[in-house]
């Protein structure tokens, strides 16, 4: 299996692009992800990880509507590619194998 | 990829800072508007920046960030977040591709890089020199940038200043003036503004004496208040911060005053509709308005503001007073109006004055407010001007000492080039292009630069409150904010950049690689020339500077130990209260109890005292000598009891002092000059003649020795001295060697005594006069620091010229050696060439230099003669400093094992 390189914020950035669905833009996804993560992002941490993430084929964008808050400036909607959504279940398999492993291993294990 | 953005970094960090400033007023003006905008700048270059296709969303998504902040928190910070993320934007991923269109340039430039650094690195001596140099002059030519900037920015406060004149009056006897007096009568303003279409406005602003202003049971003595017109505010720009403007100023006791004056007095700034009390004025003072404190770039400063009427009213100034000029009288013109032209008109306002008998021996003229503090230097100037000449005689130092601290980058880099020759040739044979080598070192010269920027910004910051001292600028002044700082300092740095590099580039990559890889390597008797005259040039300014330090030194230690014709020792001077009534009253006890101490040797009252302005002192054209024909000159007028001559240690030269206490206002005191003016010869002359003053017959009783009243810089000054006996503004005590602080105390217990409720204030009156240097003793102490580096930065770069040339004629040395020549003989051998340069350097500088000194010289009254001395001293120690750089660098060579050099080939 081939892996992708995903970075551990892109995929967070990843994973709230799915859950916004038709609102995930920019600032939409720096609030839910603030919010999420209770620290302050900046414009250029998501910027720069969405525009990573839509150069490897994980994210399809297209310009939304443009409202007087943003200076007259149209949105751009970000939107989960079916590859996108093959790697992060790909992701989450190998996570799910890897912690049943700690758990078969060490039975007192608490996860808690 | 990475060294665009070094570069970009700074000018960030930089335009953050000024902006981080600016935000505080911003904040407090905005707090109250709807609309708020983040700052432009951020986008202007993000735009350059990033992928043009991510624009559009980034920038939609910073606004409405932006937007979510200013709700959240405050405007400020909305601002401050907006600029962190924009430059939190620049990123690799985000910004546009550099190395699309070009990648094998940006390839070459990380080798360049990569390469300068290892060479920097490797000459350690060599980068340091340079370094030291290029900061040390970047920081001295930053920092007088900074005084310059302030000194020319007077009156840029306000934007009206460019429209606005002052009306001054020249003195005429005959043709020529004799004397120029910034102050005007008090009609000349109302009259100018009826009469001139071209004249909007007038103020007068009428300086009072120091004054004690009283609050409940707290007493202030305060100087610098000015009586003035309601238009003032509006024309000198100083919109009231509470109260209102209109209608203010039009009766009398009213006052304005400054926000710290307000604190100072009542603790808070929201204190119109109190009132003061001054010392001797019946009627309270209403305080109608509070302005902001004056700026320090205006020539017209002041603490507190008083109604013009209150002149006429309380201060007995009638509204057409044209015998006394005591007021300075401000026009603000139209858009319309030519300074030149309006000039002009003027001559034919004083003609109709003149004819109106109004004025005579006088012209009315103007000067453009924006002149005053560099251009003008009048009678009764409300401060010390600056001075243009050396504003501009610093600056072209400055600019001497950066284009020494280049003419050193470019000595040293172009005499490196043995060690690089091989480099080139290597280089050359492997193909590289002439540019790609121009490149290698133009870079080097780049990171060089950009070390010594950050360098000098830490020398400017650790002297920066030494150099605030030492050339008397405000303390507040900063250059954080300042964006011509920054400009100019990038573009120097850029400047240097290139003048720096471009000449080893282009020598350097012009060397044959065959030569140079067969060892025949030579150097050109072009590049030798060149640089010969570079150190000649350099070292011809430093003698220049050292000359100019030195003579400076003398005249100072020549003004500062002339005789004065009067002595200022052990006197302690102190200021009477300001109630009138009060002085006249009890000065005669005052006195007599002081003298019963023995260590009060005298005690003497007077109207003013040497080494103070000349503000303080009366002047009058209306004096005549008994059948002498007519003259105009401006007298100055003091007042004096008995006591001031002896006190003063003043030499009567015919005639005799006034008696004390003879109560006689008939008599008259002259002095030499006045005498001379009047072309007698002989003093005992006009003893016992009568003297026509101010519409009365006083007979002249002495005539004492001419005293320096303000220092030897001015000439002296033609005075009339009438008796006075009921206590005036200053009381001298001449007091024994003694215990000073215990003098003190007496004095002031005997003050209380006599005048209770007054601040007691006194001075040493040799300190005070000695403040009369400052100006002086400020330009010195910069020039010699000045000085002091242009040597340092010129040695460094003869120590590189000879260690290079005698790396040169190594071979040569050892084959001396080997033939038997001494260590001494090839010490004298190698020093002569640079000696030799010296002594060049000298001839050049040294007339040029006289030239100059006798020019600057011309600005004291009193003179010091220039002698061999002033000039032989500092270029002998030139000289030595030259030939001690060259001893060293050659001792290590002369003494080393010839076949050191000999063996290799």
């Amino acid at each position: 299996m081939k892996i992708t390189k995903l970075g551990e914020f892109e995929e967070l950035v990843l994973l709230t692009v799915i859950v916004l669905k038709e609102e995930a833009y920019g600032v939409a996804i720096k609030k839910e992800l603030e919010d999420r993560l209770n620290s302050t992002l900046s414009v250029g941490s998501i910027q720069s990880a969405l525009k990573r993430m839509e150069e490897k084929g994980l994210l399809k964008s297209e310009f939304g509507e443009a409202t007087n808050r943003r200076g007259g400036k149209r949105k751009r909607i970000y939107e989960a590619t079916p590859y996108a959504f093959k790697v992060i279940s790909e992701l989450k398999e190998i996570r799910v194998s890897l912690w049943d492993a700690i758990a078969s291993f060490k039975p007192g294990f608490n996860m808690g | 990829m990475r060294l665009p953005h070094l570069s970009l970094v700074l000018i960030w960090a930089n335009i953050d800072l000024k902006y981080l400033l600016s935000n505080y007023k911003i904040t407090m003006k905005d707090s109250s508007s709807i609309d708020h905008h983040p700052p432009r700048w951020p986008i202007k270059v993000l735009k350059l920046l990033l992928k043009n296709e991510y624009l559009e969303e980034i920038e939609g998504d910073l606004e409405e960030v932006f937007q979510d902040n200013v709700e959240l928190h405050s405007p400020a910070k909305a601002r401050r977040r907006y600029i962190w993320d924009s430059v939190k934007l620049i990123r690799p991923s985000l910004i546009k591709n550099l190395s699309v269109h070009s990648y094998s340039s940006v390839g070459m430039f990380k080798n360049n890089l990569k390469v300068s650094f290892r060479i920097l690195k490797r000459n350690k001596a060599y980068t340091f020199i340079n370094v030291l140099g290029m900061s040390v002059g970047l920081a001295i030519a930053m920092l007088i940038m900074l005084y310059a900037q302030f000194e020319l920015s007077y009156e840029d406060y306000n934007p009206q200043s460019s429209r606005m004149v002052r009306v001054t009056l020249d003195y005429l006897s005959g043709e020529t003036v004799i004397h120029q007096d910034c102050e005007t009568y008090p009609p000349l303003g109302p009259l100018m503004k009826a009469e001139f279409s071209e004249v909007e406005e007038f103020t007068r602003a009428y300086h009072n004496d120091e004054k004690t202003i009283q609050i409940d049971d707290q007493f202030f003595r305060e100087s610098n208040i000015y009586g003035v017109d309601p238009a003032f505010f509006t024309l000198f720009n100083y919109p009231f911060i509470k109260g209102n403007q209109k209608g203010v100023f039009t009766k009398a006791y009213e006052t304005v005053l400054t926000r710290s004056q307000a604190y100072k007095y009542f603790g808070k700034i929201d204190v119109v509709g109190e009132s003061l009390k001054m010392a001797g004025v019946e009627t309270p003072f209403k305080i109608v308005g509070v302005i902001e404190d004056c700026p320090p770039n205006t020539h017209l400063k002041f603490n507190m503001l008083i109604s013009y009427p209150t002149m006429n009213v309380q201060f007995r100034d009638a509204e057409d007073n044209w015998n006394g000029n005591n007021t300075y009288t401000y026009l603000l013109l139209n858009d319309k109006a030519n300074l030149a032209n309006f000039g002009l008109s003027m001559q034919a306002f004083t003609k109709r004055l003149i004819d109106d008998e109004k004025v005579r021996d006088e012209n009315v003229v103007s000067q453009p407010v924006k002149d005053i503090h560099l251009y003008s230097n009048k009678s009764f100037e409300p401060e010390k001007n600056g001075d243009a000449t050396s504003v501009y005689f610093l600056l072209g130092v400055a600019l001497l000492v950066i284009i020494i601290a280049i003419v050193n980058y470019i000595n040293l880099s172009t005499s490196r080039s043995l060690d690089r020759a091989k480099e080139v040739g290597i280089r050359k044979v492997l193909g590289t292009s002439m540019f790609q080598l121009r490149t290698q070192f133009l870079t080097e010269s780049i990171l060089i630069n950009l070390f010594a920027g950050v360098l000098s910004l830490i020398l400017m910051l650790a002297t920066f409150s030494e150099f605030k001292n030492m050339a008397g600028l405000p303390m507040d002044f900063h250059f954080f904010a300042n964006s011509t700082f920054w400009l100019v300092l990038v573009s120097i740095i850029i400047l240097n950049s290139l003048l720096s590099g471009v000449f080893p580039a282009f020598i350097l990559s012009s060397f044959k690689p065959v030569s140079i890889l067969k060892g025949r390597f030579s150097h050109s008797a072009k590049g030798t020339f060149m640089r010969k005259s570079l150190v000649i040039f350099q070292f011809a300014i430093t003698i220049f500077l050292l000359i100019q330090t030195l003579t400076a030194e003398e005249q100072l230690r020549y003004m500062r130990e002339k005789d004065l014709g009067l002595n200022i020792e052990r006197t302690i001077v102190v200021a009477s209260p300001h109630d009138r009534d009060l002085v006249k009253k009890n000065h005669q006890t005052y006195k007599n109890e002081l003298e019963k101490f023995a260590q009060f040797t005298s005690v003497a009252t007077s109207s003013c005292v040497p080494g103070l302005p000349a503000h303080d002192m009366g002047t009058t054209t209306s004096v005549r000598l008994a059948g002498a024909k007519e003259n105009s000159f401006n007298y100055y007028i003091l007042h004096m009891d008995a006591g001031f001559i002896p006190t003063m240690e003043i030499e009567v030269l015919a005639g005799r002092n006034f008696i004390e206490n003879a109560e006689r206002d008939d008599e008259v005191i002259l002095n030499e000059e006045t005498v001379r003016l009047w072309e007698i010869a002989n003093p005992e002359e006009v003893i016992d003649k009568q003297i026509k003053f101010w519409g009365k017959e006083l007979t002249i009783v002495g005539v004492i020795k001419n005293f320096h009243q303000a220092s030897a810089k001015s000439a002296y000054l033609p005075m009339i001295f009438l008796p006075e006996n009921s206590g005036l503004a200053y009381t001298s005590i001449k007091t024994t060697a003694g215990d000073v602080k215990a003098n003190l105390a007496l004095i002031e217990e005997v003050y209380n005594k006599n005048y209770p409720n007054s601040p007691f204030e006194y001075f040493f009156l040799d300190q005070e006069y000695d403040k009369q240097f400052r100006a002086d003793e400020q330009f010195q102490q910069v020039f010699g620091t000045l000085t002091g580096f242009a040597i340092l930065i010129a040695c460094l770069g003869l120590f590189g010229l000879v260690s290079f040339t005698i790396a040169k004629r190594a071979k040569e040395i050892g084959v001396r050696k080997v033939l038997g020549a001494e260590v001494w003989q090839i010490i004298l051998l190698l020093s002569k060439d640079f000696v030799s340069l010296v002594l060049f350097s000298m001839i050049i500088a040294i007339p040029l230099t006289f030239f100059i000194i006798n020019n600057w010289l011309e600005r004291y009254a009193f003179r010091i003669d220039l002698n061999v001395w002033l000039f032989a001293i500092p270029a002998l120690a030139v000289l030595f400093v030259a030939a001690i750089t060259v001893v060293i660098e050659t001792w290590k060579i002369s003494r080393a094992n010839p076949i050191k050099s000999l063996r290799s080939e």
